[in-house]
């Protein structure tokens, strides 16, 4: 519950305040003056019927505030205000996760329950039906009606807020307008209404008119007014929220759809969106599409290692079943098969480099013919011979890093597919064998993954030499160097691909021996 | 070669005596193109298509083209298990290979349980009736089979490409189907249906940003 309300609080805040957060830090100095000017406008509020009087009294007193708003800056502050100031800058850091305590600290501040009072009756006086249509008109009524309540101002501050997302004014600047535009907000009342009356019945649809309007009311009554207006919604705002994260309640009465998409979300989409995108984009610049993991899978390397794997499986479970099954010498014995068979697949790390291609072709051969299967290795060497004829004529004035990357990524991945497809092969085709012979198929295979892992260091070492001639006149050196290890991890991935190919196959040749 | 996106990956299996068809058929669907010879399948080979279904969603087959031949039987099945669909191919002139599918099925079906996979039932080689080769099931016979066991059926030719699409595109329908009906799942150490790369177009961003940051590591 409490996370959920955060949440939704979150992106209630988010909603309302866009600019709430970049504006943070030059409002701090403003604070304390700022929440002076509430605390009076509040009380003011409180006494929302009388018209006049009330701005009478947000002059005075809001001069009085910005004093002690500087004050507080320069010297140490009264006691009293100082404390306020403490909550407001609590309050507002916290906005974006009040929690549960936060509440708490709200309810149990004494100096804002009237607050509170007044703001409970607000939406029954202010027409909150016409929320979701708040436009220019706002402004026209802001204008008109501005001028005769107290109480409208505080809808309207809350519009501009929504709308206009008008930030904090200047604190100093807030405080001057304040103290200086408010006897002339208050001598425009006289002509203006009349106005107004007059531009809302005949031009309210056109939004030109409301321009002129709006200039006709005067710039300096509507800005110094919704300046203040705005702190004052922001802070009705909160108390609203108030024992209601995320406006559930009061959303819900106002029939807002919560589901309705909201801007600022669809904006940070967007951004984030095109974040990945550049993102993608630099990366691929060199490493685009080199991805050897999804270029083995294309080869089909990936589900022959996984059928292999099923076939190695099988295979265990039989062998498991007879080791079970059986007692005494029976057992000793299976199981020093089973061991035997497992030395012969020790593989022993020698570095021999395989000369020429005709050696090569000669090894495989020979090793093939051991296990008397119906197997040939002429598509794994001719996918070979294809990388080196490449390789040959490549011409690396034309070809750029990442296009030789890309090809010698997916060379590594097509032969190390290849050599895992021969093996599930190989796999396959000893289990149908009739006569099975154990220890030379062990033989074959030991040759065969020495040859083909030598066959994979050896296409590696080539595809780096090619890399570093490039390096002597590419002006990319790290970017190249960055391609020439990834080379080598690929390989040395490649070469444990076709080790563990090798390695399943050896519950094969154990199922031979029984 | 351009990695392809996709949505979701079904695992489907083709199961069927030998020569009946089926690689012919695979590689009708995924190539366009048939093969006057063909060796026998050995083990098992891989194909694979990307196809739409009807609301759009990309679905990569991973089709798992298994050898007819009898003496690949005990290994053809321990493949059986991660299947989320089977077409049973049997050949529409060669009466045997429709009378053993009820063995084919229950096979499947035995080994790829729990799961319960969508079935299709594909005659082959429809081509050789109309050029006057002698039909050895009639297609009411395999309709009326078909009805009783609950599978899709439709004749096929990969010569002429008659219904090949059909055939595959219906399983992968009624796959999809299910997922949406939440009948399928996809679920950890099952790889009948995986999850593919999604499209940039919403929340995914962790996924697609991990996968180019794979090939740039170290």
């Amino acid at each position: 519950m409490e996370t959920s309300d955060s949440e939704c609080f979150e992106s209630a805040d988010e909603e309302f305040y866009p600019e709430s957060n970049n504006k943070k830090p030059q409002k701090q100095e403003s604070i304390a003056s700022v929440v002076e000017q509430i605390e009076e406008l509040k009380v003011v509020a409180t006494t929302t019927t009388v018209e006049e009087q009330p701005t009478k009294e947000i002059k005075n007193k809001t001069v009085k505030t910005n004093k002690l708003g500087v004050k507080v800056n320069k010297v140490s502050p009264p006691t009293e205000t100082k404390e306020i100031p403490e909550t407001i800058n609590k309050n507002e850091e916290t906005i974006p996760e009040q929690s549960k305590d936060e509440i708490n600290l709200w309810d149990d501040d004494d100096d804002w329950e009237p607050v509170e009072q007044e703001t409970k009756s607000i939406p029954t006086n202010l027409g909150w039906s016409s929320w979701g249509n708040w436009d220019v008109t706002s402004l026209l009524n802001t204008a008109s009606a501005g001028v005769t309540t107290i109480t409208n101002h505080v809808s309207h501050g809350l519009t501009s807020v929504l709308e206009s997302g008008i930030g904090a004014p200047d604190p100093e600047e807030l405080a001057r307008i304040n103290s200086s535009e408010k006897p002339k907000f208050e001598d425009g009342n006289h002509s203006e209404p009349i106005n107004l009356s007059f531009g809302l019945s005949n031009f309210v649809s056109g939004v030109t008119h409301i321009t002129k309007l709006v200039e006709t009311t005067g710039n300096k009554v509507v800005k110094g007014g919704l300046d203040t207006l705005e702190t004052i919604g922001k802070k009705t705002m909160e108390v609203l929220q108030e024992g209601d994260p995320g406006f559930k309640k009061k959303r819900a009465f106002l029939k807002i759809n919560s589901n309705k998409p909201v801007l600022s979300h669809i904006l940070r989409e967007a951004k984030e969106k095109a974040e990945v995108e550049n993102k993608l984009l630099e990366e691929r610049q060199f490493a685009r599409k080199a991805n050897y993991e999804s270029l083995f899978d294309d080869h089909q390397g990936l589900v022959h290692l996984e059928a292999l794997e099923m076939l190695s499986k099988q295979c265990d479970i039989k062998l498991q079943s007879l080791l079970e099954s059986l007692t005494g010498d029976d057992l000793i014995e299976l199981q020093e098969t089973m061991n035997q068979i497992e030395e012969l697949c020790e593989l022993v790390d020698d570095d021999d480099e395989l000369e020429d291609t005709s050696q090569m072709k000669e090894k495989l051969d020979g090793a093939v013919s051991e296990m008397h299967i119906n197997i040939s290795y002429e598509k794994l060497l001719n996918t070979w011979s294809e990388a080196e004829d490449w390789l040959r004529n490549i011409n690396l004035a034309i070809c750029s890093e990442v296009e030789l990357h890309e090809q010698a990524i997916d060379t590594l991945a097509q032969l190390t597919a290849l050599a895992v497809e021969r093996f599930h092969k190989i796999g396959e085709l000893l289990l149908v064998k009739e006569h099975r012979s154990t220890a030379d198929e062990a033989d074959s295979l030991v040759q065969l993954t020495v040859t083909v892992t030598t066959l994979i260091s050896h296409v590696a070492t080539k595809l780096a030499d090619k890399f570093n001639e490039k390096l002597t006149t590419s002006t990319y050196k790290d970017e190249i160097n960055k391609l020439i290890t990834n080379i080598y991890f690929e390989s040395a991935n490649s070469i444990s691909y076709i080790k563990n190919a090798f390695q399943l196959l050896i519950p094969v040749l154990q199922v031979g021996a029984i | 070669m351009v990695e392809p996106i996709f949505d979701y990956q079904f695992r489907l299996i083709l199961i069927g005596d030998s020569t009946v068809g089926k690689s012919s058929l695979l590689k009708y669907f995924t190539d366009g193109k048939f093969a006057e010879l063909s060796d026998p399948t050995v083990g098992v080979d891989f194909f694979a298509r990307l196809i739409e279904v009807k609301d759009g969603t990309r679905v990569k087959l991973q089709l798992w083209d298994t050898a007819g031949q009898e003496r690949f039987r005990s290994i053809t099945k321990s493949y059986y298990r991660n299947s989320v669909g089977a077409l049973l191919v049997y050949d529409i002139c060669n009466r045997a290979s429709f009378e053993h599918i009820p063995l084919w099925m229950a096979e499947a079906k035995r080994h790829i349980e729990p799961h319960r996979p969508v079935f299709a039932l594909v005659g082959c080689k429809l081509d050789l009736v109309s050029n006057g080769g002698h039909r050895e099931v009639s297609k009411e016979e395999a309709k009326v089979f078909a009805d009783q066991n609950g599978l899709y059926h439709v004749e096929t030719s990969a010569r002429k490409g008659t219904n090949v699409e059909e055939a595959f595109r219906s399983v992968t329908q009624e796959v999809y189907n299910r997922i949406q009906t939440g009948e399928y799942k996809v679920e950890d150490g099952w790889d009948g249906i995986k999850t593919g790369f999604t499209r940039p177009n919403g929340m995914d961003f962790n996924l697609i940003e991990a996968e180019p940051a794979k090939s740039t590591c170290c």
